[in-house]
């Protein structure tokens, strides 16, 4: 009764102020989410009643409702297999953005769809995802090259099968990969270790670009991404997925097949399976092939869940294997073999085109499985178990001679066992938030039969956390604060010759992280997010004792290294407006004792030849940097982007720039639609335009300098049609359309061979 | 609730084994198989008719830990009479594994090639050509030709051993040939001799 009373006050009160130019042009935008889980529901009917005018919520759940009164309304908001929400309100300008959540029925009705519970990334830092059809863009590319599309993020390549994604100038062991949720653990810390993970298994890639430790755990320092399936279907209805990638440089195709369905007979069973296969042979520049450059990759991905009113369970597992060929001539005997190819710019040999892979080369394949459950304890509790378990093997080859050459050089096997239990509350006051525990054991055995000294030991890890996180959201305001704690063990061993060195070596660190996001009104949208994250040292920076083969590099770990730890800032600015968008995300990170690869400067002589003398050392550094992404509509056939990233890194002890840190890069396009419907896209063509700077900030020491800066031109023409009443896309991309020769700073093989040249590109993609 | 309880239980006994399962093998000796410790060149003189006189000269480069920080390869001095006419073989071994490595480099002779430099051959104090069975060029045996007039009496031969290089590129049959990074493939040896002449 009070309540009214105030409202009809406050009502009467605005009206009054309003009363002099009683205008109908309030906008009332909102958003609405799942109770259990913060994701948003797509299709929910939101109602005014007073105003006698509805709309329904969009993919994010937003919705907008234009031209309203200033007043009292009543609003109602509807979504089949939840409770409905009717709620008074008093609009004027200050009410502009609301957020409501939907809780599910408890009674489950026959008929009543059940949704797939898809995890949704709640974090306040800057966020950046790729799905629909930028994603239906990158496919038939690597995790790291369908990366490169997000504004900030770039790749630390090794030639142009290998690549890994880079966010804010950091890369391997400092960002982290999750697959469908679980942590890939492979042997990242190479930096010619590709993520064992093919993209296709997604239909969503998100990189999350704050210091998320609390969150994920440790060495998620510059960034996550988080690679996700689509969410299991939980009615009767199949869908399947075809795509088809063929490319003219490296004459290389893609098959990607995947089929989900429900059960009609048990509500809430649903299935998905998913396989995708790659092959390609030698890369060609503008001027010639790079010998030895095929690559053979083939992945397979299933998943079965249940999701019933309270429970949630899903089985998942994936297998991904390549075979990698090394470009022949960057894998140099001794140091003066290396001086005379970086003299030479381009490979000795150069071969004709052929799909055959030989030594040098790498053998991987990755297997991940793991289940997931979830019960709702009540409408705002929910428990959460998650265990995965890994298997990584890795094997190098190197040219040998004798029986040696049919035996990996490298033969590693890693086991991952993964566990998480946690809950989550999602009150229906303004609190949300989650606390559990996370453990991580880990076993690396190098397999016996190399003939050649284990570059990094045989060990067991061990590693234990304990997160709490709460977020605090009212209106347009959410803050969020979480902390952890981890303990790490490490006990290692290996045969140097006939010794034998063992080190037990333990790591701890707690982890705090602030943030906030404010929709400052309904276009702009601010977010801040400050985080501490660390990260213990990784066996090869700890032991690494001899020579990298092929680098013509001796590489001396230390012990004694503690951990990094690092305070990373990054604050984002969103608009949205009808003709434009545009994403600013600013970040600075500071890292005390960032591990690196340091050039003695000296050499040492053996009966090979010389060798460059590399040792790990510790620093204190400071990362800076801008990323902005824009869209404008300029008619509704013409619209335009441009997204570009700056980063500044800096050894702030001896005031000297690290290496492979990306230079200022950025890239703009135009697109043209036209057709019946060009607001849907059925016909487009897109031009864009790469252009990447030089490195002008280099390090002390490089083999080569840092290559000029270069221009790329690409050219894409896309199509939808009607095809038995689905729909098929159909697209033509030239890359590197004017075949420009070019060498990329953050690609190692910069040193041997220019990068790709012109490709022709014809995608297919049909989904029924 | 029941069938809950079950599963819980399942699921535990499930992550229970896979924590249990999972520890690393013990450490194995692993022996470097690819490394070289001991490189010796033996010179035998030949006569005017080709014939196989005198004793065998060796001169020996060795390493005993093959590539290893902090130390350095022990290289004899190659000494011969001025000239005169050599057959030089090379032997090359793998003292850590007990391995006799030029019965490898002979088995692969299409993916092998030693090449002969520095200043014994800038100079013009040696020639040398292949002399290998079957007549490719590998340089396992080759026949030196010392000049009979010298500048000097201390000069420096450098021995080059590549691997998986391509032997028909343009200049690679000669044993001199300087630009042997072209032809393609990776270094095994490269070690230079001091050499004194009499």
């Amino acid at each position: 009764m009070i309540q009214k009373a105030i409202l009809l006050c406050m009502a009467l009160v605005t009206t009054l102020g309003t009363l002099s130019a009683q205008k109908c042009d309030l906008v009332l935008r909102g958003r609405v989410l799942h109770l259990e889980n913060n994701q948003p529901i797509e299709a929910a009917y939101v109602w005014l009643s007073e105003s006698a005018t509805g709309v329904v919520t969009d993919a994010n759940g937003n919705f907008a409702l234009k031209n309203l009164c200033p007043g009292q309304q009543t609003i109602q908001i509807t979504f089949i297999g939840h409770k409905e929400i009717k709620q008074s309100l008093v609009l004027n300008s200050a009410t502009s953005n609301l957020t409501f959540k939907m809780e599910e029925e408890a009674v489950a009705l026959t008929g009543v769809e059940v949704h797939g519970h898809r995890e949704a990334v709640q974090t306040t830092t800057a966020v950046s995802t790729l799905y629909g059809e930028a994603l239906l863009q990158s496919r038939g590319e690597s995790l790291g090259e369908s990366l490169k599309r997000v504004a900030g993020v770039t790749t630390f390549s090794t030639g142009n099968t290998i690549s890994k994604p880079v966010i804010h100038g950091l890369h391997s062991n400092r960002i982290l990969i999750l697959n469908n949720g679980i942590r890939l653990e492979g042997q990242q810390w190479g930096a010619e270790h590709a993520p064992e993970i093919d993209p296709f298994l997604a239909d969503e890639l998100t990189v999350v670009k704050g210091a998320e430790t609390v969150r994920y755990g440790p060495e998620a320092m510059g960034g996550v991404i988080l690679v996700n399936p689509p969410a299991l279907p939980t009615s009767k209805k199949s869908t399947t997925e075809l795509n088809l990638v063929g490319n003219t440089n490296g004459r290389a195709g893609n098959v990607a097949v995947s089929h989900a369905g429900g059960s009609g007979k048990y509500p809430g069973l649903g299935y998905r399976i998913q396989g995708a296969t790659r092959r390609a042979g030698n890369i060609q520049t503008p001027n010639y092939y790079q010998g030895n450059t095929g690559m053979s990759e083939a992945s397979l991905s299933g998943a079965m869940g249940y999701s019933s009113s309270k429970l949630g369970t899903e089985a998942y597992y994936s297998f991904f294997t390549t075979e990698l060929g090394i470009l022949r001539d960057a894998h140099t005997g001794n140091l003066s073999d290396l001086i005379a190819i970086i003299k030479n710019g381009a490979p000795f040999t150069q071969p004709e085109f052929t799909y055959t892979i030989n030594h040098p080369k790498q053998v991987v394949s990755h297997h991940l499985a793991k289940i997931k459950a979830h019960y709702h304890l009540n409408p705002s509790w929910k428990l959460n178990f998650q265990y995965g378990f890994q298997k990584n093997n890795r094997q190098e080859f190197d040219r040998r001679r004798g029986d040696l050459n049919a035996r990996p050089s490298l033969d590693l096997e890693l086991f991952t066992n993964t566990a998480e239990l946690f809950v989550e509350h999602n009150l229906k006051s303004h609190w949300t938030g989650s606390m559990g525990i996370h453990l991580i054991q880990q076993a690396n055995s190098n397999l016996p039969g190399t003939g050649v000294t284990p570059l990094i030991p045989n060990y067991d890890l061990r590693n234990g956390g304990v997160f709490l996180m709460e977020k605090y959201i009212k209106g347009p305001l959410e803050l969020e604060a979480g902390l952890r704690y981890d303990y790490r063990t490490l006990s290692a061993a290996r045969y140097v010759g006939n010794d034998l060195q063992e080190a037990n070596l333990t790591y701890q660190n707690g982890s705090v992280f602030l943030g906030g996001m404010y929709q400052i009104n309904s276009s702009w949208a601010f977010t801040s997010n400050l985080g501490t994250a660390w990260r213990p040292p990784n066996v090869n920076e700890l032991f690494s004792q001899g020579l990298h083969h092929g680098a013509a590099a001796v590489e001396l770990g230390d012990a004694n290294l503690d951990t990094e730890k690092s305070l990373k800032w990054v604050n984002g600015l969103e608009f949205e407006g009808k003709r434009s968008t545009l994403e600013l995300t600013a970040y600075a990170n500071q890292i005390r004792d960032y591990i690196y690869l340091n050039p003695t400067g000296e050499t040492f002589v053996s009966l090979r030849g010389t060798f460059n003398l590399y040792e790990y050392l510790q620093a204190d550094a400071f990362f800076y940097g801008l990323d902005l992404s824009g869209t404008y509509s300029f008619t509704e056939n013409l619209n335009g982007y441009a997204k570009g990233s700056i980063i500044r890194a800096k050894n702030t002890e001896t005031d000297t720039y690290f290496p492979f840190i990306p230079s200022d890069r950025m890239d703009w396009g135009l697109s043209y639609s036209f057709g019946k419907n060009p607001e849907q896209g059925k016909n487009r063509i897109t031009l864009s335009n790469a252009l990447v700077a030089k490195q002008h900030r280099e390090p002390d020491f490089d083999l080569a300098p840092a290559p000029p800066a270069y221009a790329l031109l690409n050219l894409g023409y896309s199509k939808k049609l009607e095809l038995f009443k689905n729909t098929l896309s159909l697209s033509l991309q030239v890359n590197n359309l004017l075949n420009t020769e070019y060498k990329e700073y953050m690609n190692r093989f910069r040193y041997f061979t220019a990068d790709m040249g012109r490709n022709f590109q014809l995608k297919f993609n049909y989904q029924f | 609730m029941k069938n809950l309880k079950k599963v819980s239980l399942y699921l535990l006994a499930l992550v229970a084994f896979g924590f249990a399962s999972c520890q690393s093998e013990d450490p194995t000796k692993e022996n470097d198989g690819e490394v070289i410790t001991d490189v010796t060149l033996k010179f035998q003189e030949l006569n005017s008719s080709n014939e196989l006189v005198g004793s065998v000269l060796s001169f020996k480069a060795s390493d005993p830990q093959g590539i290893e920080v902090g130390k350095t390869p022990t290289i004899q001095s190659v000494s011969l009479a001025k000239g005169k006419k050599y057959q030089m073989t090379i032997e090359v071994t793998n003292a850590i594994k007990g391995e006799d490595i030029t019965q490898e480099i002979l088995t692969e002779a299409a993916a092998h090639q030693f090449f002969f430099l520095g200043q014994v051959f800038d100079s013009s104090f040696f020639s040398i050509q292949y002399a290998d069975a079957g007549g490719v060029a590998l340089g396992l045996k080759t026949i030196v030709t010392v000049s009979s007039s010298t500048g000097t009496n201390n000069s420096n031969m450098r021995v080059v051993l590549r691997h998986d290089l391509n032997k028909s590129f343009p200049g690679a049959s000669n044993p001199n040939f300087a630009n042997f990074v072209q032809a393609g493939g990776e270094t095994d040896l490269d070690l230079t001799f001091p050499v004194i002449l009499n």
